[in-house]
């Protein structure tokens, strides 16, 4: 059922045949590192001499002012080689100890306030990290507590406020206006209007609503973050698990007030992130402690305060979808609450990008969506796998799902009808291309055999399907770079700033250079983001790296080719036009000249061991939304489409879901490495039953009370379904790199509400809040009863 | 503070430990191997798993002293061509790699145990490892790879 | 022996059961140190407040797992993963045997061990419901001598032991499971499948002379495990055989709700384990 586009060619390009690296299923070119242990995380390097171990003592007060904090006990003990206040650092670093993507208001360690139970209040440094977390615990801190926020409904009600004043940080300028805002917790809303959909709503024949939520959950990627800072000759060096070193090295240099030539941001291969390793983690408070005592510092968060630093939003969407009497799609509204927790994070990004996909893939003639993030007293919520999408797509897909039923249609069926095709334009004003629905739609469905009669029950066990699709914008508009050395044995070395924390991006970077230098990949280093070396570039998420590293990394071939083949003309003294770069080095195309690699660079300077450099830049664009009405004619650089189709099996005395397949597609453009692009697809797929079926983070008065894993839920070999088929659906990108796009997020959008969906047609129940608990199935089933 | 000797992969490694000293910190501040990783810290998720005499043992939950002398494999130890490891890598059954070591000790275990294993008691022997990049039909494949080739 | 002291924590390291004893006497406050899973993890989490713990792993004879006249005696140190493989538990008890082979996963078994496991006290423990139902005797040894509590005896209350201050178990010993009986144990999860227990039931169904004792141990429904047994009479149909155990088991039944389910749903899928187990039993028996 794949639906395979061949790629455009590039124009100058010759067919290479045999190909070097673009389409294969090639291994990671250090698996046998990462199969052994051999291959080095963050964490894994040992702490040289001298390293001072960080204890966090943490917040027990949800929202409380800090009235005293009595460190004597921790700074008496042996081994304590300094106790940190927020006091102390803001004596030094000011404001600028307090910093965030969106909004100026995550201060490295509290100051006068604490905003969420588990906030980091004070550090102790001590020579071993056992000490360090001993000591923590002796600090003892009086706090005056505070009328807290704990969920969208506090928010909202505008009694009690995170923060006194809203502070908008330089990096989005359309927040720029909220500066000094006082009393609210809504620190951003995005409205998407188009058409009159109360006069739609109003004239429609049929119309489904549905308020649906989705729990606040965590990443936990098994590697646990780390970050050591140090000082070396004024420079502020550091290591850390991020997938952001760019913005780290920016959000440092500012804290510290120093040129960006003075702060280095290195890192090794993640393991794992979905999000959690980004923005500001540890790494401001490990800057602000190396700067400020001069001491190199390790932060090593435990799994308990892991849960801390950062969880996906929680959310809730009132939406309403309405039909006329040919069943078109009239009307869609929306009202998306994310819940950022303490700090707003990237929050309002997500608000924004999750806005303006919240009616859905499909051909509406009106639509009104508010989405909004707010402030409350819990951890600070961030970037997930999906970015906010998963949220909405819950809410659209069971909407259009009950739709569907409503109208006695198929749900398949009914959603292939509406789905945006090629060159349609979607609701936020945006063309579409590359987004293939209709075929990740018609391959999951066909997959798991949708027409196919449904086993009939036994009186304890019912079966249904369900099928849902996902839609979203990629990031835009954003910005990649890549430098290139090939060195004169024919060998390269490509510097890229792109976290490869399991996706494979250091693999595929490498296929795609070495596609167009005819090179073998496995001959392309890939260096690991160093900001001393590797160039500029926005971040490792949201899956924009295939797509816009990609091209900054095609391009910086291409213009090696380019120059190595300018280097053989003036070598020979003939047109470049003339000459084709080849496996075996530049030939004349008429003539019997050629030149390997090797020759050709040490013709040109003379030394065994010289490097010849080019260095590219990608840069996506858009249009900002319209003031009135969120819309734009470019929101987005590309499109991602995918699908899901469940069968499933419930248990009508346990509630318990069995899965016998579960089918998962996305549009990827063009598979780079189609083994890697399974994985995604499957591996989201898994993290999305997760979310589906019990992941969910429990708070009981602001406090997390299952941040640990022996509670926290994660999908394990035993949870995934008795047979999982991914599907690669290839509608080439005009501008992507061979025409690929990335495939992180797509799996993961469509998993919850294809889920929900089978228990409808399984049980006759359509539940709104996940996860999908056994407990919550049976609930449903009493009361259908 | 107490020397123990730690039998690393063949290697006698004395060390100073506390009596309280996690097998895990032991091996990696003292002996230097870091293919056993911290992931929970309550043994919940496989990431340090070691073979102690051959058996499977979550290294954040046993302490050192009772390690000394008992043959420890991690799986840095085990060879290239060692029928595990060379499944896992021509199955790419692996994406952040972090959880990946103690899944293939697990199935060395397993393998040694039950050298012709179901899919079922594969997944039975595995279902307490967990890997957050969910790379399991992956590990299934390279699983039943290795079992085709052990020598058992 | 000797101790050390580091963190707060001195680690006694006796050689003889007297001086493990005589440490317990002594000590305001000792944890028994065996497998040490539970020690770890309660560790971890920053639960654990005992100042001295008594490493028992010197002490002989506790790792040793024998036959006994009557069935099998099983030293407080012999692994969790001992009792799942062992051909002798496989062919005296199988369902000790298939029990011990439900716990968390293998590290665990390899690790944890069956004095501990029992004197961890945690209501959801699978080993005690079968332990229960197989009317296992605990042992237990302090310096002024030795006694012997039923299993069914044991757990007292939530978290809560019969080991007194300055006692240690030292062996279970389980008699062997009458041969023409049928068990099985049926563990619910209500989140992931590799997640703790929201609820267990071992059943063990022994005919005699024409009437069924149906013996169950409940596990995660009540502060503590749960032993309960009842006849299945000649004149009961199996349907009146399974009202009879979710009757019984209904009445003991007092979970403690959590992230994992409301009392009321554990207690639906206690009875659902009770009706699970017991229908295989008779099934069984009845082939």
């Amino acid at each position: 059922m794949t639906d395979t586009v061949v790629p455009t060619p590039l124009p100058e390009a010759r067919p290479a045949e045999p190909r070097h690296g673009v389409g294969d299923r090639r291994t990671r070119f250090d698996a046998l590192g990462r199969v052994r242990g051999t291959l080095r995380y963050t964490g894994d390097e040992g702490a040289v001499p001298g390293t001072a171990f960080a204890g966090v003592h943490r917040s027990t007060a949800p929202h409380a002012r800090i009235l005293s904090i009595d460190t004597t006990a921790a700074s008496g003990m042996d081994g304590v080689v300094g106790v940190v206040t927020g006091a102390d650092l803001a004596a030094v670093l000011g404001d600028r100890m307090v910093t965030g993507p969106a909004f100026a208001d995550q201060p490295c360690l509290a100051v006068d306030k604490v905003r969420f139970v588990g906030e980091a209040v004070a550090v102790v440094l001590a020579t071993d990290l056992a000490t360090a977390r001993a000591a923590a615990d002796e600090i003892a801190v009086e706090y005056a507590e505070l009328p807290p926020v704990y969920d969208i409904d506090d928010a909202l009600r505008g009694e009690a406020f995170v923060h006194d004043e809203l502070r908008p940080s330089s990096v989005f300028a359309d927040l720029a206006h909220l500066r000094g805002v006082r009393d609210t917790n809504v620190c951003y809303e995005y409205r998407q209007v188009l058409g009159d959909t109360a006069a739609e709503h109003a004239a429609a024949t049929t119309t489904v609503s549905a308020t649906t939520w989705t729990p606040p959950t965590q990443h936990v990627s098994i590697e646990l973050p780390s970050t050591t800072a140090w000082v070396d000759s004024g420079r502020l060096e550091m290591l850390t698990t991020t997938q952001t070193p760019s913005y780290v090295r920016q959000t440092v240099a500012t804290m510290l007030d120093l040129p960006l030539s003075r702060v280095r941001i290195t890192t090794r291969p993640l393991g794992g992130s979905f999000g959690t390793k980004m923005y500001d983690r540890l790494e401001p408070l490990a800057a602000a402690l190396a700067w400020t005592t001069g001491r190199r510092v390790r932060i090593d968060a435990t799994r308990e305060e892991a849960f801390l630093l950062t969880t996906r939003h929680g959310a809730q969407v009132i939406g309403t979808i309405s039909a006329d009497s040919g069943g078109e799609l009239v009307a869609v509204s929306s009202d998306v609450r994310y819940d950022t927790g303490a700090f707003a994070d990237v929050g309002p990004r997500i608000t924004a990008k999750s806005g303006l996909v919240a009616p859905g893939p499909y051909r509406i003639r009106s639509v009104d969506v508010r989405s909004r993030c707010l402030y409350t007293n819990k951890v600070s919520a961030g970037p997930f796998r999906g970015f906010g999408v998963p949220q909405v797509t819950f809410s659209h897909e069971t909407l259009i799902d009950e739709l569907a039923r409503a109208l006695g249609e198929d749900p398949y069926r009914f959603r292939r009808r509406h789905l945006l095709r090629e060159g349609d334009v979607a609701t936020v004003g945006t063309r579409m291309h590359s987004a293939d629905f209709v075929s990740c739609l018609d391959g999951v469905t066909a997959a798991i055999g949708w027409d196919e009669e449904t086993p009939p029950g036994d009186g304890r066990w019912v079966h249904g399907k369900g099928v849902a699709v996902g839609f979203k914008a990629v990031l835009t508009p954003t910005v990649a770079n890549a430098t290139l050395n090939l060195n004169q044995d024919g060998s390269a070395t490509l510097l890229i700033s792109t976290v490869d924390m399991g996706q494979g991006s250091d693999t595929i970077m490498a296929q795609i250079a070495g596609e167009v230098l005819s090179l073998d990949s496995r001959r392309i280093h890939v260096v690991r983001a160093d900001t001393d070396a590797t160039p500029y570039d926005t971040i490792t998420a949201g899956s924009r790296s295939t797509y816009h590293t990609g091209n900054a990394v095609r391009l910086v071939a291409e213009a090696m080719r380019d120059k190595l083949i300018g280097f053989a003309a003036e070598l020979w003294d003939v047109p470049a036009g003339v000459l084709v770069l080849d496996a075996d080095g530049v030939a004349h195309a008429d003539d019997d000249r050629r030149i390997s690699l090797p020759e050709l660079v040490h013709a040109r300077f003379g030394a065994a061991g010289a490097t010849v450099t080019t260095a590219e830049n990608f840069t996506s664009r858009w249009v900002p939304y319209d003031h009135d009405t969120g819309r734009t004619e470019k929101a987005t650089e590309h499109w991602f489409a995918g699908a899901a189709a469940v069968r499933i099996a419930v248990d009508t005395w346990t509630g318990r879901i069995r899965t016998p397949h579960l089918a998962v597609a996305g549009d990827v453009g063009r598979a780079i490495n189609p083994t890697l692009v399974e994985q995604q697809l499957t591996g989201a797929a898994l993290m999305g039953l997760g979310h589906a079926l019990f992941d969910e983070l429990v708070h009981d008065h602001g406090q997390l009370t299952n941040a640990t894993l022996l509670d926290y839920q994660l999908p394990s070999f035993a949870d995934v379904p008795e047979r999982l088929t991914p599907i690669i659906v290839e509608s080439a990108h005009r501008d992507g790199p061979f025409g690929a796009k990335g495939v992180g997020e797509t799996g993961i959008l469509p998993i919850a509400p294809a889920y929900s969906a089978a228990v409808r047609d399984a049980c006759g129940v359509r539940i709104t809040t996940l996860p999908l608990t056994p407990e919550r199935v049976v609930e449903h089933l009493e009361d259908r009863s | 503070m107490t020397e123990v000797v730690l039998h690393v992969n063949g290697h006698p490694n004395r060390v100073a430990v506390d009596d309280t000293t996690l097998l895990l910190d032991a091996l990696r501040r003292r002996v230097g191997v870091t293919s056993a990783r911290e992931g929970c810290g309550v043994g919940a998720c496989g990431a340090c798993t070691v073979l102690a005499g051959g058996r499977s043992v979550s290294a954040c939950l046993v302490r050192a002293t009772r390690y000394d002398g008992v043959e420890l494999t991690t799986a840095d130890g085990l060879a290239e061509d060692d029928p595990v490891v060379s499944a896992f890598v021509e199955c790419d059954a692996m994406q952040c790699g972090y959880c990946i070591p103690g899944f293939v000790l697990m199935s060395t275990e397993l393998l040694r145990e039950n050298p012709d294993p179901t899919d079922e008691e594969i997944i039975e022997h595995l279902a307490g490892n967990i890997c957050r990049c969910a790379t399991y039909p992956d590990i299934l494949r390279a699983v039943r790879l290795a079992a085709r080739r052990h020598p058992g | 022996m000797g101790w050390s002291q580091v963190s707060a924590v001195r680690v006694h390291h006796p050689d003889t059961l007297d001086e493990a004893t005589a440490l317990l006497r002594d000590l305001d406050d000792a944890l028994v140190y065996g497998g040490g899973t539970a020690i770890s993890v309660l560790r971890a989490q920053g639960l654990l407040f005992a100042q001295d713990w008594v490493d028992i792993a010197r002490v002989p004879g506790l790792a040793d797992l024998t036959t006994t006249s009557d069935g099998l005696r099983i030293g407080a140190l012999v692994p969790l993963r001992r009792m799942e493989t062992d051909p002798q538990v496989r062919r005296l008890t199988p369902l000790a045997a298939q029990t011990y082979g439900r716990v968390a996963h293998p590290r665990v078994r390899n690790t944890a061990t069956a004095g501990g496991n029992i004197a961890h006290g945690d209501y959801r423990l699978d080993p005690p419901t079968a332990l229960a139902v197989l009317d296992a005797t605990v042992h237990l040894t302090s310096a002024a001598g030795t006694r012997e509590v039923s299993i069914r005896e044991f757990f007292t209350g939530f978290q809560q032991t019969a080991v007194a201050h300055g006692e240690l178990v030292t062996a279970i010993t389980v008699p062997r499971q009458p041969e023409r009986a049928r068990g099985t144990y049926v563990k619910l999860r209500s989140l992931s499948e590799n997640d703790w227990p929201c609820a267990s039931a071992a059943v063990l169904a022994v005919p005699e002379d024409g009437f069924v004792d149906i013996r169950l141990g409940l596990g995660g429904l009540a502060p503590t495990t749960v032993y309960l047994a009842y006849d299945v009479t000649p004149d009961m149909d199996v349907e009146q055989a399974v009202d009879a155990a979710i009757d019984i088991a209904d009445s003991a039944m007092d979970p403690i709700p959590d992230i994992r389910g409301s009392a009321r749903y554990k207690a639906r899928l206690g009875r659902i384990a009770v009706e699970e187990g017991l229908r295989h039993c008779l099934k069984e028996l009845a082939g």
